[in-house]
């Protein structure tokens, strides 16, 4: 197992890699020149190249790449020598002044706390509903389950989000002036639940419909199973039969698909981080994406959230093996 | 000694009272002073919070010597900067004169207007009780010139400063940190006690209004983080920096070191001041709606076009909210270079088939957006002064007059064959950002010049790279859009700027036309003109003379809008910087 796990730990370094080079590229490849964006309407040569030094952008792509990695082991100076970020450095935003690595360590709780919030909310909901509608197939809750199911799925994030934003305002269930400001939850565990009660919703509506699908399939099949039938016969109860038998086979691919989903989350919940003014790392990678081209830090986000992705993979893949015996990792 | 000490006593009594009222009375001026000096501002009062809401995730910058946005400039030097002069807090024409605030005068001039000089007031500190000196505002000025740091400020400090230039054109002072060229800096800016002296490589009459920009304000040396200094410059104004968290909020609160006494321009009415970043738009506009957050400002100037009118048709908001000019002239530069818009006649077709009309009502119509002019000039810049012509030609429809834009491309076949063919064959071709808004303009302007014979073509270009592609010459289109704002109450800082070679925005390339070298020459005399009122009625002369070339399309005299809550009191519009008098504004108990 620890072979295996170690295999894994350096495939995903190498895949790392191979995404840092290539969001280099594709960044560089882009029709636009970041120098430029700040240029303003006094904009000269001299402005442009000035920029580009500063940046870091007058110098080979390879270059720019190597001074990267070299910043990761060992850190980096940046502004003409003016500021030292400590390794691992992910680079330094000059828009915000600030070393890549700090900034998104300083934005990582909201993220984190989006994610591990919204993702209890749609466990919670997704799976009692699609167990629910599991055990009652074909009749009124199952069909509430699947009226949920379609409209949770066809539901934008984007305009889920708005409209409780405005209907929360509306009602002062928030305060669109602290909205989004971070308070850690032991310092104010009410103003940490306002914070985040409603995008924790707008992410949960939508994973749960999918989840309650998920899980309402995977029960069924399950049931069908020859130790299901075994258990029946044995006159084990429905419930216990559901609840001890069923769903720790049915659970397996749920938990595999969590995993990949919450490792996801955590590299930002891009449109809801938006819409509720948290200041997590998809609110800072948009922000960077859109409007100030701010390599370092599209680079930062992108391999935290590759990061995460690969993590929760590898959990995935070794929880699987526990959840399922039939299921062994050589 | 007892009687002796009982009638001395009751001697002193009256004296002890009178000494009592007196302290009480110099701690309640002191405390009205030090708290604002309430008095001055009828009405305001002390305390609470003032809370600014904008959608924006940050200011632009901090930095005095970066920041470069007329309403940052207005906010942080209302609040945390102070600068050698002022523009005077009040509402109206008033508001443009100039008022001194670190120094005893608003500048004086010498050698016709190539010397410079101010003397700083006694007893000003720095938030950590230090001394302001001479120093630290010449030190403040050099940092300027560390272009490969202090990006993106203004750059008058670095054309009008008499340093030498390399062969490329690049000053010879590469800033404080490098410290090339120090002893050049020091003998252009120097010291002699409280006296700032400034040597300029040209003539400039108003350089003084460049005094109000905190790029020419102090920096203390030893408090300088080179970058860093953006996201925590140090303050002399009555509000300090307490956080600064970009994407969440600014937050001031009140300098201690700050001394009303030396200050006759702002106030410290609230006990802080926040600034939330990063709010939905659907969500600011709501506060504004519904009023449900009293204490709050909308540092955005305007709301969501469709909320506009919800706000503003209703009589409740008519104290809440303001519609004013804004600074800014919007318009289309004609590129006049050969083998563009080189054609009187055709630029001027373009003109009267402009429709004018409906790209106003597109961006929210003349009640928010915008006005026709007539001129480059706003009407806040004093100088401006209504053309002739251009749109008060009876032949001008707001609409776009089609026959009559026909007729002069009739006449351009024969002025100017070359350009009447390829506008008529090829078409002509317009730079414009590419928005939802740009694209649905363009659709109105290309059918509004299919009418006249001529064709147009559009260059979309990504809005963040916008003015640095157009401004690049071998990349300009035939036409531009483009907006300006004076940097200061002087079509100084708009005529050269905008029609002058190497003016910095002069989106014409206009320096090969025929009427450009008398142009010019007008130009220089006006900038080095002192007397304001000789100086007015010269740029006058050279808007009107631009209008008569057709250099620009119709342009459009903009308007912003602010809200605020209903707690929020001591609004008024600050004319030369296009905001409000941010330092008036208090909130009502």
């Amino acid at each position: 197992m620890l072979k295996y796990i170690g295999k894994r730990a350096m495939a995903n370094g190498l895949i790392l890699v191979a995404i840092s080079m290539i969001t280099y590229l594709i960044f560089w490849a882009l029709p636009v020149n970041p120098a430029s964006i700040s240029c303003g309407t006094h904009c000269t040569p001299q402005k442009i190249a000035a920029n580009e030094h500063l940046l870091g952008l007058d110098v080979p792509i390879w270059v720019q790449y190597g001074r990267f990695v070299k910043g990761l082991v060992v850190g980096a100076n940046y502004a003409d020598g003016q500021v030292h970020c400590s390794a691992p450095s992910l680079g330094y935003s000059v828009p915000t002044n600030t070393c890549v690595t700090t900034l998104l360590a300083q934005k990582f709780p909201v993220t984190l706390s989006l994610a591990i919030g919204a993702f209890i909310l749609w466990m919670l909901i997704g799976m009692s509903m699609g167990i629910v509608a599991a055990r009652y197939r074909g009749r009124w809750p199952d069909k509430a389950a699947n009226a949920f199911v379609l409209t949770g799925t066809s539901l934008p994030t984007f305009l889920l989000g708005l409209l409780l934003l405005i209907g929360a305002t509306l009602a002062h269930w928030i305060d669109p002036i602290t909205q989004g400001l971070w308070v850690a939850p032991w310092s104010d565990p009410i103003g940490f639940f306002k914070n985040f009660i409603f995008a924790w919703i707008t992410l949960a509506i939508t994973s749960a419909a999918i989840y309650t699908r998920l899980t309402r399939g995977s029960v069924i099949e399950t049931s069908s199973e020859d130790f299901i039938r075994t258990a029946r016969a044995k006159g084990v109860s429905e419930w216990r039969i559901l609840l001890k038998h069923n769903l720790r086979t049915s659970l397996a691919p749920i938990i595999s698909q969590a995993g990949l989903d919450f490792g996801g989350l955590l590299g930002g919940a891009v449109i809801t981080e938006k819409v509720f003014n948290l200041q997590g790392l998809g609110n800072v990678a948009i922000t960077a994406v859109l409007q100030t081209y701010d390599l370092p830090i599209l680079v930062g986000t992108t391999l935290i959230a590759a990061a995460f992705y690969l993590v929760f993979n590898l959990i995935v893949d070794v929880a699987y093996s526990f959840l399922d015996p039939r299921v062994r990792i050589s | 000694m007892s009687s002796n000490s009982g009638n001395a006593s009751r001697k002193r009594t009256p004296l002890v009272a009178a000494g009592v009222v007196i302290v009480v009375a110099i701690a309640a001026i002191l405390y009205g002073t030090l708290s604002g000096g309430s008095g001055s501002t009828g009405g305001a009062q002390n305390g609470g919070q003032l809370v600014y809401v904008t959608n924006a995730s940050q200011l632009n910058h901090l930095d005095p010597q970066r920041v470069y946005t007329g309403q940052d400039i207005a906010f942080l030097n209302s609040y945390v900067f102070r600068s050698l002069a002022s523009y005077k807090p009040v509402p109206g024409q008033d508001g443009f004169q100039l008022v001194p605030d670190l120094a005893t005068d608003i500048g004086t001039a010498s050698d016709g207007g190539k010397t410079w000089k101010w003397t700083l007031k006694d007893g000003i500190k720095w938030q950590d009780g230090s001394a302001l000196t001479c120093d630290d505002v010449k030190y403040g000025i050099s940092r300027a010139f560390a272009t490969d740091i202090i990006t993106d400020g203004p750059s008058y400090a670095i054309q009008d400063i008499d340093i030498p230039t390399d062969a490329k054109g690049n000053s010879m002072y590469l800033g404080p940190y490098k410290k090339t060229g120090q002893d050049l800096y020091d003998k252009a800016v120097s010291c002699n006690g409280n006296t700032l002296t400034v040597h300029l490589n040209k003539p400039v009459g108003d350089f003084n209004y460049f005094g109000t920009y905190p790029a020419m304000s102090p920096v203390k040396q030893s408090a300088d983080t080179g970058a860093k200094y953006d996201n925590g410059p140090w303050a002399l104004g009555p509000y300090k920096i307490s956080s600064y968290k970009i994407g969440s909020q600014l937050e001031l609160v009140r300098n201690p070191n700050w001394d009303p006494a030396t200050d006759t321009i702002r106030h410290n009415f609230p006990d802080s001041i926040v600034m939330r970043f990063g709010v939905a738009e659907a969500a600011r506009d709501q506060i504004f709606l519904t009023d449900s957050v009293k204490n709050a400002v909308n540092y955005d100037q305007g709301l969501l076009p469709q909320n506009l009118d919800a706000f503003y048709n209703d009589a409740k908001n008519a104290t809440r909210g303001n519609n004013e000019n804004s600074p800014y002239t919007r318009y289309y530069a004609y590129n006049v270079s050969a083998g563009h818009l080189d054609c009187v006649d055709i630029r001027k077709a373009i003109f009267f088939a402009w429709p004018i009309q409906g790209l106003i009502d597109l961006s929210g119509g003349e009640k928010y957006y915008g006005k026709v002019g007539d001129s480059p000039l706003d009407p806040l810049v004093p100088d401006y002064a209504p053309t002739t012509g251009n749109t008060h030609d009876t032949n001008f429809m707001k609409a776009g007059n089609p026959t009559y834009a026909k007729s002069l491309v009739e006449k351009a076949k024969t002025d100017c064959a070359s350009t009447y063919a390829r506008v008529t064959t090829k078409g002509f071709s317009i730079d414009i950002s590419d928005t939802a808004t740009h694209r649905k303009a363009a659709a109105l302007i290309k059918s509004a010049m299919e009418g006249t014979g001529m064709k147009v073509n559009f260059n979309f270009i990504q809005p963040g790279v916008y003015y640095s592609t157009v401004q690049d010459p071998t990349k300009q289109g035939d036409m531009s859009a483009a907006g300006w704002a004076a940097d200061w109450a002087n079509a100084s800082t708009v005529i050269p700027d905008l029609f002058i070679k190497n003016g910095g925005f002069d989106l014409d390339q206009n320096w090969n036309d025929p009427a450009y070298a008398d142009f010019a020459k007008k130009v220089a005399a006006a900038q080095a003109e002192t007397d304001r009122t000789k100086q007015m009625s010269m740029w006058r002369e050279l808007a009107q003379f631009v209008m008569d070339q057709y250099w620009i399309s119709v342009p459009i005299f903009n308007l912003d809008q602010y809200q605020w809550g209903s707690q929020v009191g001591g609004v008024e519009y600050w004319l030369p910087q296009g905001s409000l008098i941010f330092t008036n504004l208090y909130v009502k108990k």
